[in-house]
């Protein structure tokens, strides 16, 4: 049985900071693997130990699979935890983790490989009878084969390259009339781009919404579901807003997709928490992914089911969670997560980076705040830009959504813009509140962000007014002179922080 | 942190941040001072300079001097955040100069490129 006391954490950010609080409840002790940036952090200041592995560039450091082997083993690690983005789905990083004797808390490297791996999983769905979007990807190439394969999937069809990424060879069919330049075309560009002509065909689903089903593996092998959460609110395939359980199923569709997750993940020999993501489009969904990690939206389903997925994690890691099979698991209510980005909604979602003033979260029953830092770190350009999750509960859809946009407006982050003003126009978006809201939503009623309400000469005179009534009353007289600090040796800031 | 007419007011470095109700802005103390007034008149943003938005990295340039450009023309990319920027001219010109380079880290309000001026009609 892996025996473990001190927990290396392989990232930084809110998502350390949620891992060192499981590890405390569990009475495991924490090192911190971190780089040169992240000293100012709030993982930082809690962790029982830390390490630096490397300097800001992600690449030497986060993504640096030695460095963090390195570090964990040098300060006496007995497991790592990954968290989510950077090493979590590296099937790589698991298994020289297991190699160099340290238990890595998730799925076995061969799992990361069959379920993470885009071609693999959809091989294995494919043979399992599982739905997936439907498509043609077979040798023959020839126009007439695939002008025939678009008839059949039914448009619209997007025609991809085989071997493409990032929108290069793609071309949508709307009508027949359009298929052969499509297909040439695509062919061309394929061609060019990647050296190979080869294409594939899928069906074009312009109305769908993004469900996913929470799966976790016990220590005996066993796989059940958590329910389902809905992410149809992405900007550039990134999500903003998620809650559980989603406002889209039926009970029957509900346990039909549940079903199939479970089986996806019992094929793939699952250990830990994972997720299924599937597209839902006029009642049928279709396999999209699975994620063989902890989600940034796993604090909905703990809310709407009572559980905490990474003491969970933890426990299956040291042979302990086993599944009770008399467990009757229902969800209660609902639950909504809103991430919030260092970005100026008012200028088309640019970054915003800084020293932190004052951050204040709104305290208030079932509301729960997931974050990193707090007044006097920094937010710097090296990293991704969420700095929290603001996460509320409540009886229903429609007071959990009344509950988030209180606690929205009642925040306060100075330092940094953020997105919270966008937050919560979408969230008062009649599509929203309907729940019909699909993955276009942002597309089709924010495409070009948030325009300012507000006068600009009206609001800086506005705010000269009140800056010449702050200097007056004495405040700024003080902090005037320190422009800039980088406070970590500021008396002010323990001060702060204790608050 | 201070309350003033019910908003609340705070100054971080050199920038006042004030939320009134559900919403939060700021700006530069010296846009707000009388002795910035003044200054900011022979600084303004003009069209033919081309600032970074925010700190970053550069991470691809597709201009040179002299190059023609057009209105809503890519002159470079930056990237921070692991989210891409382009900036774009404003302006059917020529590009006088490119102080930007690949891979520079740079801080916000950098120029990066010079247009040519175009004298208003």
């Amino acid at each position: 049985m892996p025996k473990f006391s001190r927990v290396a954490i392989a990232n930084r950010g809110e998502v350390a900071v949620r891992i060192i609080k499981a590890c405390e409840e569990l009475g495991l002790e924490t090192v911190l693997l971190h780089s040169e940036a992240d000293i100012n952090s709030r993982a930082f200041r809690m962790a029982t130990h830390k390490v630096c592995i490397g300097p800001a560039a992600t690449a030497e450091s986060y993504l640096n699979i030695e460095a963090n082997i390195q570090g964990a083993i040098a300060m006496g690690a007995q497991a790592v935890h990954p968290g989510f983005g950077f090493l979590s789905e590296n099937a790589d990083f698991a298994g020289r983790c297991e190699q160099a004797g340290l238990t890595f808390i998730g799925p076995s490297a061969e799992a990361i490989r069959t379920l993470g791996d885009k071609v693999s999983c959809k091989a294995l769905a494919k043979k399992a009878g599982l739905p997936l979007v439907p498509g043609y990807e077979g040798e023959d190439q020839t126009v007439q084969t695939l002008l025939k394969e678009v008839e059949i999937i039914g448009l619209p069809v997007i025609v991809k390259a085989a071997a493409g990424g990032g929108g290069r060879g793609m071309k949508l069919i709307k009508q027949m009339s359009e298929a052969v330049e499509a297909i040439e075309s695509a062919q061309r560009e394929a061609k060019s781009a990647f050296g190979s002509e080869k294409v594939f065909l899928e069906k074009y689903l312009d109305r769908a919404k993004h469900i996913e089903f929470q799966i976790f593996g016990d220590s005996t092998g066993k796989v059940m579901h958590l329910f389902d959460r809905e992410c149809s609110v992405q900007r550039r395939h990134q999500k903003i807003i998620e809650e559980a359980t989603s406002p889209s199923l039926t009970e029957d569709l509900r346990r039909k997709m549940g079903e199939v997750a479970v089986t996806l993940g019992t094929l793939g020999k699952y250990k830990g928490a994972g997720t299924v993501e599937f597209l839902l489009q006029d009642g049928k969904f279709y396999l999209l992914e699975v994620n063989t990690r902890l989600q940034v939206e796993h604090p909905v389903t703990e809310e709407v089911l009572g559980v905490d997925l990474v003491k969970m994690q933890l426990l299956t890691a040291q042979e302990k969670f086993v599944w009770n099979d008399n467990e009757i698991r229902i969800p209660r209510g609902h639950s909504i997560e809103c991430r919030i980005y260092a970005e100026n909604s008012y200028m088309g979602g640019v970054p915003s980076t800084g020293l932190l003033g004052t951050v204040h979260w709104p305290e208030g029953p079932r509301r729960r705040y997931e974050f990193g830092f707090e007044k006097g770190d920094t937010i710097t350009s090296h990293y991704d830009p969420m700095i929290a999750k603001a996460i509320v509960w409540d009886e229903s859809r429609p007071r959990a959504i009344e509950k988030m946009i209180r606690v929205l407006k009642d925040s306060t982050v100075f330092g940094v813009h953020t997105n919270i003003p966008y937050l919560i126009e979408i969230l008062s978006h009649p599509e929203f509140i309907d729940g019909t809201m699909t993955t276009r939503f942002i597309e089709k009623n924010f495409a070009d962000g948030l325009k300012s309400k507000h006068v600009e000469a009206d609001r800086k005179k506005l705010s000269q007014e009140i800056y010449k009534k702050f200097i007056a009353s004495g405040a700024g007289a003080g902090a005037a002179g320190s422009s800039q600090t980088t406070t970590e040796n500021s008396p002010w800031l323990s001060h702060w922080r204790g608050i | 942190m201070k309350t003033i007419d019910n908003m609340q007011v705070e100054k971080v470095g050199q920038t006042l941040w004030i939320k009134s109700g559900s919403e939060t802005w700021s700006y530069d103390i010296i846009d707000l001072s009388s002795e910035g007034q003044r200054r900011k008149k022979s600084n303004t943003a003009s069209p033919d300079v081309i600032v970074a938005p925010m700190p970053g990295k550069i991470t691809k340039v597709f201009v040179k001097a002299g190059d023609a450009v057009t209105v809503g023309q890519a002159l470079l990319v930056m990237e921070a955040m692991k989210m891409e920027y382009t900036l774009k001219s404003d302006l059917e010109t020529t590009v006088e100069t490119v102080t930007g380079k690949i891979n520079d880290q740079v801080q916000v309000g950098a120029v990066l490129v010079k247009l040519v001026k175009v004298e208003s009609i």
